[in-house]
């Protein structure tokens, strides 16, 4: 993200990778070059090579058409192809699975991400903003890679996250940071991610409302904090909490926005989204900008919070255009997404642009009546994504990363494994799910799980043992959790 | 060493320490000692909502040892203008970081804040190009760029901006950050003011400057995509540019496709023509197996929409 990659608070995530990447290079070498290296399991150094090479052609050899001109921009993509290549076309003895492909190393990069919920030392100062976000994605990613049991941080987490908590509402960064939307969301789905009634309990749900409305603006979207910038991302944030914590759309009645004659936190908003799409037909951080990945993610699923997806999707945006710029975005020979027009594959955007295809498939295709009907063919290529992921973007010491020349964070691991995840589940709306739940913007919990069937074979590149868990696609949790906090804070009696 | 403790000045404040969150919190770093103090009495003086020099000082003290500090670039912000403070020193002191920070958000929103009150743009389009000339897809500065332009009113063909970005893509026609800017020069203003509306010979200027662009290379999608966003903005067919797309790419001649992007494009030309879809059918199939096949899924959800063969012919 943001590149500002829906990073902040306080800093893009780049400045981030920087940092974790620069000053862990002594203990998280990428050992990669040594042949048989460390991974994981000692048994593996025994495991029989594949008798033939396996990867597709499509991912070992460079693409039809190439550009010719020298400008910096193609010496970085022709930089890319190579290093990734390299990766593609690698046959040393590394622990492979039935297609090939590395192993997802599960335990190094569970073992790395409790590393990251660990303590830092001093020189992580730039991180000081940015605590809530390693929270997420650190218990994102681990409780997809499903081997440890995430409710033992309930404790830990509640007590890390309550002296962010501000009186007037929201969360900051940590304690005396000012109230940022983006670390309100992080916080709250770290919350819902490890569930439990202290951790919800601690969520003052009344000044959270309040607050929201401050940050309402008269053009429909929201800034992300007082004084603070305006762009999706806060759309989405705001759109999570709502509907997560079951909040009122009524705007309050201090909000500034009413000076504009609003009078719902909804009001313009998805008229707000729909000018972010530019001509190119992905989605900027705000009207004007670059269409880019991140941004058109965090669009996208709020659409789908804020209605059912065939109905705000196809209402607000071009989708024709939509669907080529999200298509567009997939590189061969390298097989994973980049963020925006002419830039470079990136891990993170594994999430970014592959988690908008579930909501963009769910529009195009129309919701379903139960979760049993047969998926359409997917429109974008799971193999070139799980072939990236797997073959590009694992450190061997654990940790995922952006490309092989780059070093492993918190992000681009939890990003990684998301969009493993994408690539590993079809989802579908499906209407007649949580039919039981009462009040609004009930949208986002109406998604199903839908089995492969006869498409099962169809691109899969991965062994069961590849397998990460299933999440709900529109907040980006684990199956089940965020309907569970809803279903938590809907039995709340009074507000 | 305590540098605020020990200070006459601070005396009157009593700092507020850290609560870092119970016994063992996550992610907790170890801070060094100036940055605890400093930060406890930041805690301290945003409690009381202190609008002072020695506040202002305070916050400066912290940027340099966190400059990815959100909530004490906005509490600076708003010290500067309750105490008046001059705004250009800010400005001037900002670049200096700016130079070694590339990067952090924060600063560009903070320039943003005090641009804005300044109400000049003088010199921001030489910053802005040295600030380019390191990173020249940096989404930070476009996006602040897109509001200078906006606050400024720099729509004007001779205001700089249309010149900077032949500029930038005469070094580097790949940009697709200089290409979206460059609708933005051209279309923004039609969002921006009543009645303002775009002259059809600045159309066609600029579909003759992203034709030449493709000339120069046929396989960069940024001119293909400014290309089709002005037919789509200007509701004019796609089908005018089927001879300029066949230059670079034709069925009868598989061998010598130069650009997947003009196939693409021609795929959509014959599938807007009445008798055409098998045209489109062989142009996708071409994509799908050869020129694109990472995208061959998208290509046949495309295929798909064609209309059948069987459709009878009026």
């Amino acid at each position: 993200m943001p590149q500002p990659r829906a990073s902040e608070p306080s800093t893009p995530t780049t400045r981030l990778a920087e940092l974790l990447g620069a000053s862990r290079i002594e203990e998280m070498s990428d050992s990669e070059t040594q042949a048989g290296g460390t991974d994981d399991g000692a048994a593996e150094a025994e495991v029989v090579a594949p008798p033939e090479p396996v990867i597709n052609e499509l991912f070992t050899t460079p693409p039809k058409i190439r550009v010719q001109v020298e400008t910096k921009t193609s010496k970085e993509q022709a930089k890319t192809v190579d290093e990734c290549l390299e990766r593609l076309t690698d046959r040393s003895g590394r622990a492979r699975n039935s297609h090939g492909l590395q192993r997802l190393r599960k335990a190094k990069h569970n073992e790395f991400l409790h590393d990251a919920l660990g303590d830092y030392p001093g020189k992580f100062v730039l991180m000081d903003a940015s605590r809530p976000w390693l929270l997420y994605w650190s218990l994102s990613g681990i409780a997809l890679l499903g081997s440890t049991d995430i409710t033992d941080f309930e404790d830990r987490l509640a007590d890390t996250v309550t002296p962010c908590q501000n009186r007037d509402g929201g969360f900051g960064g940590g304690h005396g940071q000012i109230s940022h939307l983006a670390a309100s969301y992080a916080i709250v789905l770290a919350l819902v991610i490890v569930g439990g009634d202290e951790g919800f309990n601690l969520i003052d749900r009344r000044a959270m409302w309040h607050w929201l409305g401050a940050m309402k603006q008269s053009d429909g979207g929201f800034t992300l904090c007082h004084g603070g910038e305006e762009d999706v991302r806060g759309a989405y944030c705001a759109l999570v909490m709502l509907s997560i914590l079951d909040l009122p759309l009524e705007l309050p009645p201090e909000a500034p926005a009413r000076q504009s004659g609003m009078t719902s936190l909804l009001d313009g908003l998805l008229e707000w989204i729909s000018k972010c799409q530019t001509y190119e037909g992905g989605l900027a951080g705000a009207p004007g900008c670059e269409a880019h990945g991140a941004y058109t993610f965090c669009g996208l699923a709020a659409l789908c919070i804020l209605g059912e997806p065939h109905a705000t999707i196809n209402k607000s945006l071009d989708v024709p255009s939509l669907v080529a710029w999200l298509s567009s975005r997939q590189h061969a020979p390298e097989g994973g997404f980049a963020g925006r027009t002419n830039k470079l594959v990136d891990g993170c955007y594994s999430h970014w642009v592959g988690g908008c295809w579930a909501l963009v498939e769910a529009a195009v295709h129309g919701p379903v009546s139960a979760p049993t009907a047969a998926p359409p063919p997917r429109l974008w290529s799971r193999e070139g994504l799980a072939t990236y992921i797997l073959q590009c973007c694992q450190n061997a010491q654990g940790g995922l990363k952006d490309k092989p020349s780059k070093n492993p964070d918190a992000y681009h691991t939890n990003y990684n494994i998301c969009g493993l995840s994408a690539a590993q589940h079809r989802y579908a709306y499906c209407p007649s799910q949580e039919p039981d739940m009462e009040g609004n913007l009930k949208a986002g919990f109406s998604w199903v799980m839908m089995a492969e069937g006869e498409r099962e074979e169809e691109g899969r590149v991965f062994d069961d043992e590849d397998r990460v868990g299933a999440i709900n696609p529109v907040y980006v949790v684990p199956v089940g959790r965020a309907e569970r906090a809803r279903r938590f804070f809907e039995s709340k009696r009074g507000f | 060493m305590p540098l605020y403790e020990t200070d006459p000045a601070w005396a009157d404040v009593t700092p507020i320490e850290l609560d870092d969150g119970g016994p063992s919190p996550l992610v907790a770093i170890a801070y060094s000692d100036d940055y605890a103090e400093a930060m406890s009495y930041l805690r301290a003086v945003m409690a009381a909502d202190e609008m002072s020099e020695r506040a202002l000082a305070l916050t400066e003290d912290l940027i340099q040892m966190n400059p990815a500090h959100y909530t004490v670039w906005l509490y600076r912000a708003r010290i500067l203008t309750a105490i008046s403070a001059d705004l250009s020193a800010e400005l001037t002191w900002l670049n200096s970081i700016a130079l070694r920070h590339l990067k952090n958000y924060q600063i560009w929103h903070h320039r943003q804040t005090l641009v804005d009150r300044l109400g000049s743009a003088d010199g921001e389009q030489a910053f802005l190009r040295s600030m380019l000339d390191q990173d020249a897809k940096n989404y930070h500065v476009w996006s602040y760029r897109q509001w200078l332009v906006r606050r400024f009113a720099l729509w004007a063909d001779d205001s700089g901006e249309l010149a900077s970005i032949e500029e930038l893509l005469n070094e580097d026609v790949l940009n697709n950050s200089a290409w979206n800017h460059r609708w933005f020069l051209v279309f923004g203003r039609e969002g921006q003011e009543e009645g303002y509306k775009v002259l059809d010979e600045t159309v066609e200027r600029e579909l003759a400057f992203a034709k030449a662009a493709v000339r120069k290379e046929p396989q960069n999608q940024s001119p293909w995509n400014y290309i089709r966003g002005l037919l789509r903005q200007t509701k004019r067919p796609l089908a005018e540019m089927k001879d300029f797309a066949s230059e670079f790419a034709a069925l009868d001649r598989p061998d010598e496709v130069r650009s997947s992007h003009a196939l693409d494009l021609l795929a959509d030309i014959f599938a807007d023509e009445e008798s055409n879809a098998g045209q489109a059918k062989v142009a996708l199939a071409m994509l799908a197996t050869k020129f694109d096949p990472i995208r061959a899924s998208y290509w046949q959800y495309r295929k798909s929409l064609l209309p059948s063969k069987e459709a009878p012919a009026a």
